[in-house]
């Protein structure tokens, strides 16, 4: 985990998605699209991708259990070095599955159902996942550090 | 929701290989059971190689699929080998331990020649 950096913050994109399976898709498309010209290396591009399909995908399902009228919002910023990701869903508290560590060998052997595996996914994809509710909002906040500070980026797009 | 994913099954001495392309999420389900299910029926292979080269997309639920299979291959004393995954997906299979009972090839030539070569 690394520290999330102080410094300005800029919003990248706002949006919202209906609570319908295969939305993930479209929220990881329109986060890398907004995470563009940040510095953000490829590599950790994709892990970021992952990141907000998985946590999207829980928020459909855990979150607002498949309601298309419920929105899942999305908000996409940058904090000095740091690309923040929230991902608010309508579900207040709530955990997406067990919570249970998944162990490969013991799903191998039947000990484990085959599934779980987005929780670890996100925390093995960002530098930091925080999670809030306030009762009814259950929020994921996904965390990656970048090469380029907000302000630098902010001016750069200017001169384009 | 609709699949995207397609699974192409082809028979080789020892083995078969199945080719996936598209997505594999959890609409892959029918598509890669039905393809692992009639490689055997076709061959008996003692090697399933899992070739990912056409894929663009695996989430959790993908990941679950293929676990399943692996569960199903191991329970029947078959070997599963996955070629043709990005670096992404290959840290994947990493960070999940999945490499640690599928070995990965780059390609599927390099996955296919080690299966020809153990059936001979």
């Amino acid at each position: 985990m690394t520290s999330v950096a102080r410094g300005a913050v800029r919003r990248l994109a706002a949006f919202a998605v209906a609570s319908e399976p295969g939305n993930e898709r479209v929220a990881l498309a329109r986060v890398a699209e907004a995470v563009a010209g940040t510095g953000l290396a490829a590599e950790r591009l994709d892990r970021l991708k992952t990141a907000v399909a998985e946590a999207t995908m829980n928020a459909i399902e855990h979150g607002n259990r498949n309601r298309a009228d419920l929105p899942v919002d999305i908000e996409v910023t940058q904090q000095g070095t740091d690309v923040v990701v929230t991902i608010t869903d309508q579900g207040g508290l709530h955990q997406a599955g067990t919570g249970e560590q998944p162990d490969l060998a013991r799903k191998l052997a039947g000990e484990q159902s085959p599934r779980g595996w987005g929780l670890f996914l996100i925390r093995n994809m960002v530098d930091a996942m925080d999670v809030t509710t306030d009762g009814t909002r259950h929020t994921v906040r996904l965390t990656m550090a970048t090469t380029i500070p907000a302000d630098e980026g902010a001016t750069r797009e200017n001169h384009l | 929701m609709k699949t995207t994913c397609e699974a192409e099954v082809t028979a080789l001495p020892g083995g078969a290989v199945i080719r996936l392309s598209g997505d594999v999420d959890g609409t892959a389900a029918d598509a890669l059971t039905a393809a692992y299910d009639q490689a055997v029926a076709e061959g008996d292979p003692a090697s399933v190689v899992l070739d990912f080269a056409s894929v663009g997309y695996i989430n959790s639920t993908g990941i679950a699929l293929i676990v399943s299979v692996l569960a199903k291959a191991r329970s029947q004393r078959r070997k599963v080998v996955a070629s043709g995954l990005s670096a992404h997906y290959r840290e994947i299979f990493d960070i999940t331990r999945l490499s640690d009972f599928i070995e990965l090839f780059p390609d599927l030539d390099q996955a296919v020649s080690q299966l020809t070569e153990q059936a001979s």
